[in-house]
C-alpha cells in the first residue's frame, strides 16, 4: 500500500527525506486525504450498530497487523494468539479490580507482559519450524488459558472481571464515537509501527529468515535475536490490544478468548492475503463483518424466528465454508482480488498485465 | 473441590473400593479406557501425518459426524443395531474418501499452514453442519439403538462399563491390524513407501491419490470408531471434538510417524491425566495433554518413537 | 466485476439496514441455545417464542403485537453482554430476558442496570437479588431457586431417609451452582447428616469417571447434584457405571420427565416446581397442540418453563400499556399475579419488594417400575 514505487515518470527526489517518505505522489496524497476525511465523517453519519461494528474492525486490526508480522513477514506460525490477547486482557482486568490502576498503567503492563509472552512464545521457535512450531503455539496458548481460569475461580471472579472505562482528565470512555476515534488512532498507530518496522533493517531480517534461514544466517543476520524479537514485537503488540479489548468491552471472562478466536486471527490474515499489511487490515475487516453479514442474509428468509438458535451453527458453518473456498481458490486473498482490481483499472482498456508497469 | 475428613471403610456391601489397592485398580481401568480412546484417536493423526505430511486437526470433527451417523442410520434401521453400526462405519469411510476428494487434494504442495488451515477450516464446517442438522441437544445412540450399557465388575472391586471395555478390546484389534496391513499389506507398503519419499514413489508408479485416500479413509474409520463407542458409552454431544484435540498431544508426544508411539503416547497422557485429577485437581483435566505436550517438545519434540529428520522438513 | 459489485452492494445494504418498524413491544432475549447446558434453555426459548406466537396470533397485546430479538450467547459470559448491549442500544427493547447459564449473569445485570432496563430470569435459576428485598430491576419466573431449592430437597433426603445420611455433593464449575452446594453442605450437617465429599465437575467434560471415582471413594449413601441436567445426569451415570447404587436426587429440569424414563433408574429422584406432563392437565394438552402446530423440534414436555415466562411477558406488556418504556414495563412488574393454571402448585406473585414468588411449591419424582411416580405432593414454603 505504502510501497514507493511510482506509477508515473518524472519523480526527481533531491533529499533523502523525499526518498523514504510514505506517500510518494500526488494521487497517493489526495487518495489518503480523501480517505481521512471519510473516516472522520463516519461516526457522525453511521447509526450505533455500524459504529459498533467499525470500531470492532479496528480492534480486530491491531490483532491482524502483529500477527500478519509475525507469521506473513517472519514467518513464524503463531496458532496462540488469542492467548495472547487475554494475556493483555486479564492483566488489564486484573490490575483494575485489583489495585484500581487508571488506564495508563495497564496499558503499558499489558504490553510488557505481552513482551515477556512473546519471548515465552518464541522460545520454541528457536528449536522448531513449521508444524511443531504452530503445535507449541497450540499448546502454550491452552496453558495460557488455563491459568486464566484458575486466577478467575480462585479469585472468585468466577464470572469473569467488570472493567471501568477508562478516564480521560475526568471523563469516562463510554461515548461510542469517543471509542471510534480511539480506535482508529490505535489502529492508525499500529499500521505505522508495522510500516516502519517493514522498511527497516528488522523487517528485512525478517523477511530473510523467512525465505531461507540457512542464508540468512550466513549473511550475518542472527536468526535467534530476530526470531524473538518477531515474537516480542507482535505479542506486545497483540496484548495491548486485548487490554483495548478489555476497555471496551467493559469486561474480562476466559471464554472469550478459546480457540476459535486464534483461528479467527489466523483467517484474517490468510483471507486478507499473507505478506501485505493491507491484507491484514482488508482481512481484520471481512472476518469481523461476516458474522453479521450471514445474520443479515438469514434475515431475508422467511420466518426468521425459528432460525434465531440456528444462526450460530450457520454462522459457524459459513466461516469454515468461506475459509476453504479462500483457501483454494484464493490463495493470494482479498489483496490478490484488491490488486486484480486495481489492475483492471490500470490496464484498461488493455486486459492482460505488460512485464512491468502494473502492480503484482 | 473440597475433600471432607475420609469416613472408615463402610460395612455396607459392595462398597469394597474403599481399600487403597481397589482405588488403584480402578484408577488403572480409568487409565486404560481413557488411554484407548486417546489411542485409537491418535492413530488417526499418526495415519495420514505419516503418509502425507499433513496435520488433520478436523479429526475430532471427523469422529464426532461418525457417530452421529449412527444416530442417523439408527433411526433409519429401526431394530436392526447390528446393520445401523455397519452403516454408520461405512458411512464414515466414504466421508473420509470424499474428504480427500474433494478437497485435500487441492491442497497438495500447498504450504503447510495453509494444509493445517484447511483441516481447521473443514472441522469448523462439520461443526456447524452438526449443529444445522442435529440440534446442540444430548443424544443417546445406545438408547436410539436399543442396545444397554451394563457395567460389570472386574478383579478386585474395579468397574468397567461394556462398552469401554469393547472400546478397548477394539482399540487392540485396530492397532494389531494396522501394525500387520503397513508391514505385510500391498498398499500398507506403498503407504509407507508415499510417506518416506513421495516423489520416489510416484515414480516407481504407486498411485499416490489413491495412497493418501486410503489414508484419509482409514484415519476416519479409525476416528468413528472412537466416536461411535464414546457415543455409546456415555452420549452423544457436540463438544465431542475437544477430546480429539486432547488426543493429539498423544500423538506427538509418541512421534506423529510413529503408530507404537501413538499407542506410548496415550497412555503417558492418559495417565498423567488421569491421576493428576485424582491426585491434584480436577480441573487440570482440560490441560494436562497440553502440558504434557510441552514437556515432550522442549525436550524430544520429534516425539518418542517419531524419525529426527521431521523437524527439518519446513 | 459485476459480480463484485453485488457483494459489495449486499455488504452495504446488510450493514446500513433501519431497524424494522417499532410499532411492536420489543423485548430481547440472550438466550444458551447453543453450548453443553442448552438443553435446558434452548426448548424454553422456544417455549416462550411458541406462547407469544399464539398472542400475537389473536391480537396481540393492548392492540400491539409482541416482537421477540433472540440472540444465543452459548452459555458464554462474553456473548451475553455483547448481545445484551447490542439488543438494547442497537434493537431498543424495553424489556430483557436472560434465559442462560447463571455465570452470564453478573455483566448482563450490570448492563441491563446502566441502561435501566427491566431483566426478567426466565429457565435460568433465579438469584438471589430477586429474593426480597430485591433489586429494583431483576424478575425471576423460573422454577428453581438458590437456597430454597436446597432447603426443600435436604427436609425430604431427612424424612425419606433410614438412618444416617452421608451425602455427597456433585457441583458445575459456575458460581450459583458451586455456591449452592457449599450451602447445602453447611445446612445438612446443621440437619443432622454427614457430608462426606463435594466434586466440581467444569462444564465442558468429556469424561466423568474420574469425578464419580473420587464422589464414589467418599462412601456416600445419599447424592444431591444441583446444576445444569448435564452435570447432574452424567455424575449419575458415571457413578452407576462404577456400581454405587444408592440413592442420587437432583433438580428436575426440563429434560427430568423424558430422562426417568430413559434412565429407568428407581432410585433417581428429581424435585421439581412444575407439574410433569405425565398428569395431563389441560394447559399439558394446550402446549402440546401448540407445540406440534408450530413445528417445534422439542418435546412438549420440555416447555413448561418458556410457557411461564410467556406468560410473565404478556402480563407485564399489558399492565404497561402503550406506548411503553422500560420505566413503565418494570412498574407493571412489581405489581403482577400470574396464574399458571396448574403448571405450578400455585400463582406467581411479585410485588415491589419480592421479585421471586412469595409462595414455593416443590413435589419430588422417581421412577417407579414403567412409569414416573409422585414421591412427594405439592410442599409450600413461604418467602420472606
Amino acid at each position: 500500500m505504502f510501497r514507493p514505487a511510482p506509477r508515473a515518470s518524472g519523480y526527481l527526489h533531491t533529499g533523502y527525506g523525499e526518498d523514504i517518505a510514505l506517500l510518494q505522489t500526488r494521487t497517493e496524497r489526495a487518495s489518503l486525504a480523501v480517505f481521512a476525511i471519510l473516516l472522520a465523517v463516519f461516526p457522525f453519519l453511521a447509526s450505533p450498530f455500524a459504529l459498533d461494528l467499525a470500531c470492532q474492525v479496528f480492534l480486530a486490526s491491531v490483532g491482524a497487523l502483529s500477527l500478519m508480522l509475525l507469521t506473513g513477514y517472519a514467518g513464524q506460525i503463531s496458532l496462540g494468539h488469542a492467548g495472547l490477547i487475554a494475556a493483555g486482557a486479564f492483566t488489564t482486568g486484573i490490575l483494575a479490580r485489583e489495585i484500581s490502576a487508571p488506564f495508563w498503567i495497564t496499558l503499558p503492563a499489558s504490553a510488557l507482559t505481552g513482551i515477556v509472552l512473546g519471548f515465552i512464545f518464541g522460545l520454541p521457535s528457536l528449536r522448531l519450524r513449521g508444524l511443531y512450531l504452530a503445535v507449541s503455539t497450540l499448546a502454550l496458548h491452552f496453558v495460557v488459558i488455563y491459568l486464566g481460569g484458575e486466577y478467575e475461580t480462585k479469585r472468585g471472579f468466577s464470572t469473569g472481571i467488570v472493567v471501568d472505562p477508562p478516564r480521560f482528565a475526568g471523563m469516562k470512555l463510554t461515548d461510542g464515537r469517543a471509542w471510534y476515534f480511539v480506535l482508529l488512532a490505535a489502529a492508525v498507530v499500529s499500521l505505522l509501527i508495522c510500516v516502519n518496522l517493514l522498511r527497516s533493517r528488522s523487517g528485512r531480517a525478517w523477511q530473510a529468515l523467512h525465505v531461507r534461514e540457512t542464508v540468512a544466517e550466513a549473511l550475518g543476520i542472527s536468526v535467534a535475536r530476530y526470531k524473538l524479537l518477531a515474537f516480542v514485537i507482535s505479542s506486545s503488540m497483540t496484548s495491548v490490544a486485548g487490554c483495548l479489548f478489555a476497555y471496551y468491552r467493559g469486561f474480562v471472562s476466559i471464554e472469550a478468548f478459546d480457540l476459535f478466536l486464534s483461528i479467527q486471527y489466523v483467517a484474517m490474515i490468510i483471507v486478507g492475503g499473507m505478506g501485505s499489511l493491507l491484507g491484514a487490515l482488508l482481512g481484520a475487516a471481512f472476518i469481523t463483518v461476516f458474522p453479521y453479514l450471514i445474520e443479515a442474509l438469514l434475515r431475508l428468509l422467511p420466518n426468521v424466528q425459528k432460525l434465531a438458535g440456528e444462526i450460530f451453527a450457520v454462522n459457524y458453518a459459513a466461516f469454515g465454508l468461506v475459509m476453504i473456498l479462500f483457501l483454494i481458490f484464493e490463495p493470494l486473498g482479498l489483496v490478490g482480488i484488491w490488486h486484480r482490481l486495481q489492475n483492471y483499472f490500470l490496464l484498461w482498456p488493455f486486459r492482460y498485465k505488460p512485464l512491468a508497469g502494473a502492480r503484482k | 473441590m473440597t475433600r471432607l475428613h475420609h469416613p472408615l471403610p463402610a460395612e455396607e456391601e459392595g462398597d469394597r473400593s474403599c481399600s487403597t489397592s481397589g482405588i488403584a485398580l480402578q484408577l488403572v481401568v480409568n487409565i486404560i479406557v481413557l488411554g484407548s480412546i486417546y489411542a485409537l484417536i491418535a492413530c488417526g493423526y499418526v495415519l495420514i501425518y505419516r503418509v502425507s505430511r499433513v496435520l488433520n486437526l478436523a479429526h475430532g470433527e471427523l469422529m464426532m459426524l461418525g457417530a452421529y451417523l449412527l444416530l442417523a442410520t439408527a433411526s433409519l434401521f429401526n431394530g436392526h443395531p447390528a446393520i445401523a453400526l455397519a452403516a454408520a462405519v461405512l458411512l464414515s469411510l466414504l466421508a473420509g474418501a470424499l474428504v480427500y476428494v474433494f478437497l485435500m487434494r487441492k491442497m497438495t504442495g500447498e504450504m503447510v499452514l495453509a494444509a493445517i488451515l484447511t483441516t481447521v477450516a473443514l472441522g469448523i464446517l462439520i461443526r456447524g453442519a452438526v449443529l444445522l442438522i442435529w440440534s446442540a441437544q444430548q443424544q443417546y445412540p445406545a438408547q436410539a439403538l436399543g442396545v444397554a450399557n451394563p457395567s460389570f465388575s472386574l478383579f478386585g472391586g474395579a468397574r468397567i462399563s461394556f462398552w469401554s471395555a469393547v472400546l478397548v478390546a477394539i482399540t487392540i484389534a485396530v492397532y494389531g491390524a494396522l501394525f500387520g496391513f503397513l508391514r505385510f499389506g500391498r498398499w500398507g507398503m506403498r503407504m509407507r513407501a508415499a510417506g518416506q519419499n513421495p516423489l520416489l514413489a510416484a515414480q516407481r508408479g504407486i498411485n499416490l491419490h489413491g495412497v493418501y485416500a486410503l489414508a484419509w479413509c482409514l484415519s476416519t474409520l479409525t476416528g468413528a470408531f472412537a466416536g461411535i463407542l464414546m457415543a455409546l458409552d456415555s452420549g452423544l454431544t457436540s463438544s465431542m471434538p475437544i477430546i480429539g484435540l486432547k488426543a493429539f498431544p498423544a500423538a506427538l508426544v509418541g512421534g506423529l510417524d510413529s503408530l507404537a508411539g501413538a499407542l506410548a503416547g496415550a497412555l503417558i497422557v492418559a495417565g498423567a491425566e488421569v491421576l493428576l485429577i485424582y491426585y491434584v485437581d480436577p480441573l487440570l483435566s482440560d490441560v494436562v495433554p497440553f502440558l504434557v505436550l510441552i514437556a515432550m517438545l522442549v525436550v524430544r519434540p520429534w516425539g518418542l518413537f517419531g524419525t529426527r529428520e521431521e523437524l527439518d522438513r519446513v | 466485476m459485476l459480480k463484485r459489485i453485488v457483494v459489495g452492494g449486499l455488504t452495504a445494504c446488510a450493514i446500513a439496514l433501519p431497524a424494522a418498524a417499532q410499532d411492536a413491544y420489543l423485548v430481547g432475549i440472550t438466550a444458551a441455545l447453543t453450548g453443553p447446558p442448552s438443553s435446558t434453555y434452548a426448548p424454553a426459548v422456544d417455549a416462550l417464542r411458541i406462547y407469544i406466537d399464539r398472542v400475537n396470533a389473536a391480537g396481540g397485546v393492548n392492540g400491539k403485537q409482541i416482537r421477540l430479538v433472540i440472540e444465543d450467547d452459548g452459555a458464554q459470559p462474553s456473548k451475553a453482554v455483547a448481545n445484551t448491549k447490542k439488543l438494547i442500544t442497537q434493537d431498543n427493547v424495553i424489556l430483557m430476558v436472560n434465559a442462560s447459564l447463571s455465570s452470564t449473569y453478573a455483566p448482563v445485570i450490570a448492563e441491563s442496570k446502566n441502561a435501566n432496563v427491566a431483566l426478567l430470569f426466565a429457565s435460568g435459576v433465579c438469584p438471589q437479588s430477586v429474593y426480597p428485598p430485591a433489586d429494583p430491576l431483576q424478575f425471576c419466573t423460573t422454577g428453581y431457586a438458590s437456597q430454597f431449592d436446597s432447603r426443600a430437597t435436604l427436609e425430604f433426603i431427612k424424612a425419606a431417609a433410614k438412618g444416617t445420611v452421608k451425602i455427597g455433593f456433585a457441583a458445575m464449575a459456575i458460581p450459583l451452582s458451586r455456591g449452592e452446594m457449599d450451602y447445602a453442605m453447611e445446612l445438612s450437617k446443621k440437619m443432622g447428616m454427614e457430608p462426606v465429599d463435594q466434586e466440581v465437575i467444569p462444564p465442558p467434560t468429556a469424561d466423568y469417571t474420574s469425578f464419580a471415582t473420587k464422589l464414589k471413594d467418599a462412601g456416600p449413601n445419599w447424592v444431591y447434584s444441583w446444576a445444569p441436567w448435564v452435570t447432574q445426569v452424567r455424575t449419575l451415570e458415571a457413578l452407576r457405571k462404577l456400581g454405587w447404587d444408592s440413592d442420587y436426587i437432583a433438580w428436575g429440569h426440563l429434560e427430568a420427565e423424558a430422562e426417568l424414563a430413559r434412565l429407568k433408574d428407581g432410585k433417581f429422584y428429581v424435585v421439581n416446581s412444575n407439574a410433569l406432563f405425565q398428569e395431563k392437565q389441560p394447559i399439558h394438552q394446550e402446549i402440546e397442540v401448540a407445540a406440534s402446530k408450530a413445528g417445534s423440534k422439542f418435546p412438549a414436555q420440555t416447555m413448561t418453563e418458556g410457557w411461564i415466562g410467556g406468560m410473565a411477558i404478556e402480563a407485564a406488556l399489558k399492565g404497561a400499556g402503550w406506548p411503553a418504556d422500560p420505566a413503565k414495563v418494570r412498574a407493571a412488574m412489581e405489581n403482577l399475579k400470574i396464574d399458571t393454571k396448574g403448571l405450578r402448585g400455585g400463582p406467581i406473585e411479585w410485588t415491589k419488594d419480592n421479585h421471586f414468588r412469595t409462595q414455593l411449591y416443590y413435589r419430588v419424582y422417581k421412577w417407579d417400575g414403567d412409569k414416573i411416580a409422585r414421591v412427594q405432593d405439592w410442599k409450600t414454603y413461604e418467602v420472606k
